[in-house]
């Protein structure tokens, strides 16, 4: 090594030095530089699309099982039986939002478009079971029992209406039967939202 | 001066005369070094929340700013932290030096303050051979060191002291030769009378770093080899995070760590207090003849100026550590005895030289008298 070159080392050294600090004074000194957010005070705005937590609307729901289908890491998990009217009520939706991935496929997939991403991201939880979500907080099997109970009501209604108008117009009873079971019902048929009866009790959606 | 502050602290009292004067000796030295100690402690403490500040300020964030206004009690908060934590002692570690090493390294960085000139009459004690006497204790670090790598009984740790070992060792040469053409301006090895050499010209311009161009250079390398040995950033590989984890200290838990981490504190300031009084003029305070004024006004000015000039390099320092990233080992070597000491021995000569052709008259004392 020459003395050129260790004269060249030496002032490299320099000046290298004196770039990077003037670049970290810049930093230093200049407050617009900072770009911490103050996280619990302040918050970003999520962007339109942003994918949080998932969020069922239980009443547009018509129970098709095509998110639980879909779902690739199986974190959705839906419970319905077949109601008086034929439609199929929701006995239980939960998503374990611990195990979801947010990949958004049952949101693309879901045909009444009730299933939705909201810009929800914070929960902390010291359980895993906490982190299930229920949308229906009522117990399945009480909302099974209850379902059932309507199909038996209308289906001895239909029976009671068939005896009475005799053979020919059983078919034309049969239809008339639902809409006339419905007074009778209670809030179960909430998962159906073309059902009148439907406002009466709405189960708990709230989101957390 | 503990004796002439005894003496005087008899006089004040006449209830004390009765009492041996040693003992009143003893008891000032005693309140002296609590006071330093406190002193020390205190910046420590502050100089941790700033350089995280600093650390924060450069790289686009907040840094701490949670207890206290601006977080400025977060060394408070850091400091019971540590003295809450487990002490922990490895198994496998040889128990005895383990506990002695953090007291050798924080009685190495502290009893380097013993020297260091606050201010006209403010020095815990004026010795004749004071430079020799701060390069001569701050070596003991090098042994905590050592020792708590060694006993540490962790590869990591060992790897971690035998590099501090081989970067202070080597480092002390061009530390010590930098600092020499101040001594050979004052005459003198006491840290008082090099400070008191560069007085005059406004309190600016009697400064070693403008005495000649070799002593202009002297203070830039004194303090890069400075640097190197108190293990800051860019010449932390005695540390490492990257590599060793934490080298030497990296199985040491609570208070044993805290020493650790005071005294790298306590050495950047003792490592700027020796630049500031060799080469910025120590306590001169511009403009005015510090000395010249009544006690009180003359220590409270002066101490303030060297504190200021002191604790500005301790910046400079932190700013540095954030600004460069880590050298190799080989290339710190490499710096060590192939550029510094060379170029230290080159500056020396010079030094030498010019004192000896220009009779020991700096370049701004040459202008004053061609102006008369």
């Amino acid at each position: 090594m020459g003395l050129k070159d260790y004269l060249y080392d030496i002032w490299e050294a320099v000046a290298t030095t004196a770039k990077g600090m003037r670049i970290t004074a810049r930093y230093g000194v200049d407050p617009r530089e900072t770009i911490t957010l103050q996280y619990p005070e302040e918050r970003w705005e999520p962007s339109e699309r942003f994918r949080g937590f998932l969020y069922n609307d239980i009443k547009t729901c018509t129970s098709c099982t095509m998110c639980v289908r879909v779902c690739p890491v199986d974190c959705i998990s839906l419970e319905s039986v077949r109601g008086a009217d034929k439609k199929m009520v929701l006995a239980s939706y939960d998503i374990d939002i611990g195990r979801c991935m947010y990949c958004g496929l049952c949101v693309e997939v879901c045909p009444p478009k009730s299933l939705k991403h909201t810009s929800g991201y914070e929960k902390a939880s010291v359980d895993r079971g906490e982190l299930i979500l229920h949308f229906i907080h009522e117990d399945a099997g009480e909302i099974k029992a209850r379902v059932a109970k309507q199909v038996a009501e209308a289906a001895a209604k239909a029976e009671a209406e068939k005896a009475e108008d005799g053979e020919p117009d059983s078919r034309a009873a049969q239809k008339d039967a639902p809409p006339s079971a419905q007074p009778a019902a209670p809030a179960d048929a909430a998962g159906n939202p073309e059902d009148g009866g439907a406002a009466e009790k709405k189960p708990g959606e709230e989101k957390e | 001066m503990m004796e002439s502050l005894a003496i005087s602290l008899v006089n004040a009292v006449p209830v004390l005369s009765g009492v041996p004067l040693w003992t009143i000796t003893l008891l000032v030295m005693v309140m002296v070094a609590a006071v330093v100690l406190t002193f020390a402690l205190t910046y420590s403490g502050l100089a941790t929340y700033v350089e995280r500040k600093v650390a924060g300020d450069i790289q686009a964030r907040v840094g701490p700013n949670r207890v206290g206004p601006v977080g400025i009690l977060q060394f408070l908060a850091d400091g019971i932290k540590l003295l809450l934590k487990e002490d922990i002692i490895p198994a496998k570690a040889d128990r005895f030096l383990f506990v002695l090493a953090p007291y050798l390294v924080f009685i190495g960085s502290f009893a380097a303050f013993v020297v260091v000139p606050f201010g006209v009459g403010l020095i815990a004690s004026d010795l004749n051979i004071g430079i020799y006497y701060l390069m001569a204790i701050t070596s003991l670090v090098v042994v905590g060191v050592m020792l708590a790598g060694w006993s540490s009984n962790n590869k990591w740790a060992l790897l971690g002291g035998m590099r501090a070992a081989a970067q202070i060792v080597s480092y002390e040469i061009p530390v010590g030769m930098a600092l020499l053409p101040a001594v050979l301006i004052a005459g003198s090895l006491s840290l008082q009378d090099i400070v008191r050499s560069q007085g005059g010209l406004f309190g600016i311009f009697g400064w070693n770093l403008f005495h000649n161009p070799f002593t202009f250079l002297s203070f830039f390398l004194y303090y890069v080899a400075a640097l190197a040995e108190t293990n800051r950033t860019p010449f932390d590989i005695p540390e490492a995070e990257s590599e060793l984890v934490s080298g030497y200290h990296v199985e040491y838990s609570g208070i044993r760590f805290a020493f650790f981490f005071l005294a790298e504190y306590g050495d950047m300031f003792v490592v700027s207090a020796l630049a500031t009084a060799c080469f910025l003029g120590g306590w001169h305070v511009p403009f005015l003849d510090a000395e010249a004024l009544p006690a009180l006004w003359g220590n409270l000015l002066s101490l303030g100026v060297f504190l200021g000039k002191t604790l500005s390099l301790v910046v400079l320092m932190m700013w540095i550590r954030w600004t460069l990233p880590r050298l190799r080992v080989d290339q710190l070597m490499r710096m060590a005895w192939k550029y510094l000491v060379p170029l230290t021995f080159v500056n020396l000569l010079g030094v030498s030289l010019w004192l000896l052709l220009f009779h020991g008259e700096g370049i701004p004392r040459m202008i004053a008298s061609l102006f008369g």
